[in-house]
């Protein structure tokens, strides 16, 4: 079936989303919460486009392709409200994102810098505790790719969703952190994170043999420059 | 929903195993909290991973601590709001000398709040242990320790021949098991335009459709009983007084869809709903009106009752969904509609409880005798609405749509108590916009309410005197919102959050970044639970700018 995207016309499979047909038409569509190897998940709304010139947009990430419908990635509305959406989530953060995260690089992207809606941000907490992942759980904007690359890529289900409403986050295990739960190390969560909540300890920073931890920082601040 | 964690569940429950969710019931039951051990334990039993299990345990507000031998919670709900402005909460807490969630260093008593008890009719409301208590003397007979357990006042039908608080007889089965193929049957409720009673308002017909035609091996009804609407106890008093006419509901749209198992999900906030309907069922096996060839007919139809833990979001299908299946009941994106992957990923119809209860009349006397039901409106059958403790006459009664919103408070619930007058009415649960006084003439109708930036919505009526100070109701309504949020789509999550900060401050608030929020809300939320929220806020913006501290 045929899609025009930014008056791009594509061609597309039955079933494909519209996101696929943007980013087939060569589109920018800014995502948070997708990953192409795991299932949509139509968390964080930040690809919400408008769609044969309807007022409400849609999310184009779990929006499936009609014959002939037309995608407009720069409606105005539906950018208000992404901007909005990404400005509510940095405002979680106690500190900006790195800014080579898929988070900082988005949030540039759109032009939000700071936030219209300060308020409380995610408590500090730092599981460090094991040799090749850490977990500054700060920084998690609970879009599930983590979770749902230990489920859908690696199968171990190591990882969970937890809490609820704002205090929504990630733990691993019954709660206990990386080192006491299932986790195979394999770094499926690390490479899919957004924000660097996750990340992989460097062998060099000598978390394997006894030396003490890096602090997390530091390790941003490396991997950033690399 | 995962996929694989619903594969799983599916292959577990063939050996008829609990939920996790349930695990963790007994466990809080047993002992007062979830252990690590508890946790490890569940995801053996259940078949889950632990990870995963341990998210459900942070999900559900029935497993969360601390909880003493004895645990006393006070009603949050709307219609107790409008009673006290919240003083019973702090009046209980102070008696008992806890905050909300503390425990006494004994582990004797614990405190906490509880989202809508259902006693809307005899606020405030208050439970021990599951014993309910209400009205204005409850805090100090709870705490004098006599307290006296609420009735509930009768259900009363505006129709000449009632249609949902007439008893269930099964008598629309017995014919349709009679005289009707499937598809007539589905034909018929097509042809009924059954809306929705839970909220929505779409088509049951189109849902049975879809669920009929989808492929799968088994299919499922799911009865929606998970009634969180604060200041809603309509489906309360279906599954507590008539549960054979949600038993019928369920059995007909089991024999128009093609699904021979059917759950109804219940809220634990309503204690005596689960044995009353278990109590039903077993009714309903004795007499051959389920189980595995009904009246000789070769339809198989059986129905499990479950109850939910404590969550709001978990009324919306696909959270349902996950609760039922014993996972945090966090919203999943659309499609796949339940009708192609529901329970255990099978093709599942999901309908509110008095949805089904709206099908036995018109399996028993057709399309046409459903539209008649009401001749002053568009909307088709008849609807429970339900009235909180402001009014003379609280209960739930059966109307015809398409009565003004006048007639209903002045006539039928006989106007306000004690000379009060309506300031504002919060029509159809918390995501319903807000009717000032002024417009109470707006009839009570899908698209009249809608013109005024109101719903039917569940059907519940709560009624605001001139006492209520609308910022005080503002940041009651955005505390519910904020701590409701499932917590997966972000708009919902954070959004809420700082709408809640934005006033709770009492700073003053500027009404551009207000209004901006809640357009983010409104357009970019995953569920109705997000993108509701804006209504009453909107309403309360529109009719009571002058009450709501606003600046700029």
């Amino acid at each position: 079936m045929q899609v025009t995207v930014d008056g791009v016309a594509v061609e597309v499979s039955d079933g494909a989303t519209v996101l696929e047909a943007a980013r087939q038409a060569g589109s920018w569509v800014p995502t948070l919460c997708f990953d192409d190897r795991q299932a949509p998940f139509g968390a964080c709304r930040a690809c919400m486009v408008a769609v044969d010139g309807a007022a409400k947009p849609v999310p184009a990430c779990t929006t499936v392709c009609r014959d002939g419908m037309t995608v407009d990635t720069n409606d105005p509305t539906a950018r208000r409200v992404v901007s909005a959406v990404v400005e509510l989530v940095m405002s979680e953060l106690p500190s900006p994102p790195a800014p080579h995260t898929e988070l900082a690089q988005v949030a540039t992207r759109l032009g939000v810098s700071g936030s219209r809606w300060p308020g409380v941000t995610h408590q500090v907490e730092h599981d460090l505790r094991h040799p090749y992942l850490a977990f500054e759980h700060e920084l998690c904007i609970s879009c599930g790719r983590c979770v749902r690359a230990c489920d859908e890529v690696q199968g171990t289900f190591a990882l969970t969703a937890v809490g609820r409403g704002f205090g929504a986050n990630v733990a691993a295990g019954i709660g206990s952190g990386f080192l006491d739960s299932a986790c195979v190390s394999c770094g499926a969560c690390a490479d899919t994170c957004p924000t660097d909540a996750i990340t992989e300890r460097l062998l060099l920073d000598g978390g394997i043999n006894g030396g003490p931890p890096p602090d997390a920082p530091r390790l941003r601040k490396r991997l950033s420059t690399t | 929903m995962s996929r694989n964690l619903v594969e799983l569940i599916r292959r577990h429950d063939q050996a008829q195993a609990p939920t996790a969710l349930d695990l963790l019931k007994s466990a809080v039951a047993d002992h007062g909290s979830v252990t690590a051990e508890d946790v490890q334990d569940a995801a053996a039993a259940s078949g889950l991973p632990e990870a995963t299990v341990y998210g459900v345990a942070t999900f559900y507000d029935d497993l969360q601590g601390p909880r003493g031998a004895r645990h006393v919670r006070a009603c949050s709900g709307t219609a107790c709001f409008a009673a006290t402005a919240g003083r019973h909460i702090s009046e209980l807490g102070a008696g008992l000398g806890l905050g909300v969630d503390e425990v006494k260093a004994d582990g004797s008593v614990s405190f906490g709040e509880v989202v809508c008890l259902g006693f809307c009719h005899s606020s405030p409301a208050l439970i021990d242990g599951s014993t309910v208590s209400a009205g204005a003397d409850a805090v100090t007979a709870l705490l004098a320790g006599s307290p006296a357990e609420a009735a509930e006042p009768d259900w009363v039908s505006l129709l000449e021949e009632p249609v949902l608080t007439r008893p269930g007889d099964w008598s629309g089965l017995e014919r349709t098991l009679r005289e009707l193929e499937p598809e007539q049957l589905l034909a018929e409720v097509v042809a009924a335009e059954v809306r929705g009673r839970g909220g929505a308002g779409f088509p049951a017909g189109v849902k049975w459709r879809f669920t009929r035609a989808a492929a799968g091996a088994e299919k499922f009804i799911v009865a929606n009983g998970d009634e969180g609407d604060p200041g809603s106890y309509i489906d309360k008093y279906l599954m507590e007084r008539n549960p054979n006419l949600v038993l019928e509901g369920m059995a007909l749209a089991g024999y128009a869809a093609g699904a021979a198992h059917g759950y109804i999900l219940v809220r634990s906030e309503y204690p005596l709903s689960k044995p009353s309907l278990d109590a039903a069922i077993r009714q309903a096996h004795a007499d051959g009106w389920l189980g595995s060839d009904i009246r000789g007919s070769g339809f198989a139809f059986d129905i499990t009752v479950v109850e939910g833990a404590g969550s709001y979001v978990v009324g919306e299908e696909t959270a349902l969904l996950a609760c039922l299946q014993g996972l945090r009941g966090t919203v999943s994106a659309r499609p796949p509609f339940p009708a192609e992957r529901g329970v255990h990923g099978m093709p599942t119809v999901v309908n509110n409880v008095e949805t089904l209860a709206n099908i036995p009349h018109i399996a028993r006397h057709g399309a046409q005798a459903y539209h008649d039901l009401s001749p002053d409106s568009k909307t088709a059958g008849s609807k429970l609405v339900c009235f909180n403790e402001r009014f003379n006459r609280p209960t739930v009664y059966e109307v015809p749509f398409g009565m003004s919103m006048r007639r209903l408070c002045d006539e039928v619930a006989g106007g306000l108590r004690d000379g009060r007058t309506v300031k504002a009415l919060q029509i159809g649960g918390p995501l319903g916009g807000i009717l000032p006084a002024r417009l109470l003439d707006t009839a009570f109708d899908f698209d009249q309410l809608a013109a005024e930036g109101c719903m039917v919505g569940h059907g519940s009526i709560v009624a605001f005197d001139e006492t209520t100070d609308m910022r005080a109701l503002t940041v009651h309504l955005l505390q519910f919102g904020a701590h409701e949020s499932c917590g997966k789509c972000f708009p919902c999550r954070i959004g809420l959050r700082r709408a809640h900060e934005m006033f709770s401050s009492g700073a003053p608030v500027d009404q551009q970044r207000f209004e901006e929020l809640l357009e983010a809300l409104e357009l970019g939320s995953l569920c109705a639970h997000g993108s509701g929220m804006p209504a009453p806020l909107r309403s309360l913006l529109a009719h009571f700018p002058d009450e709501l501290g606003l600046a700029g």
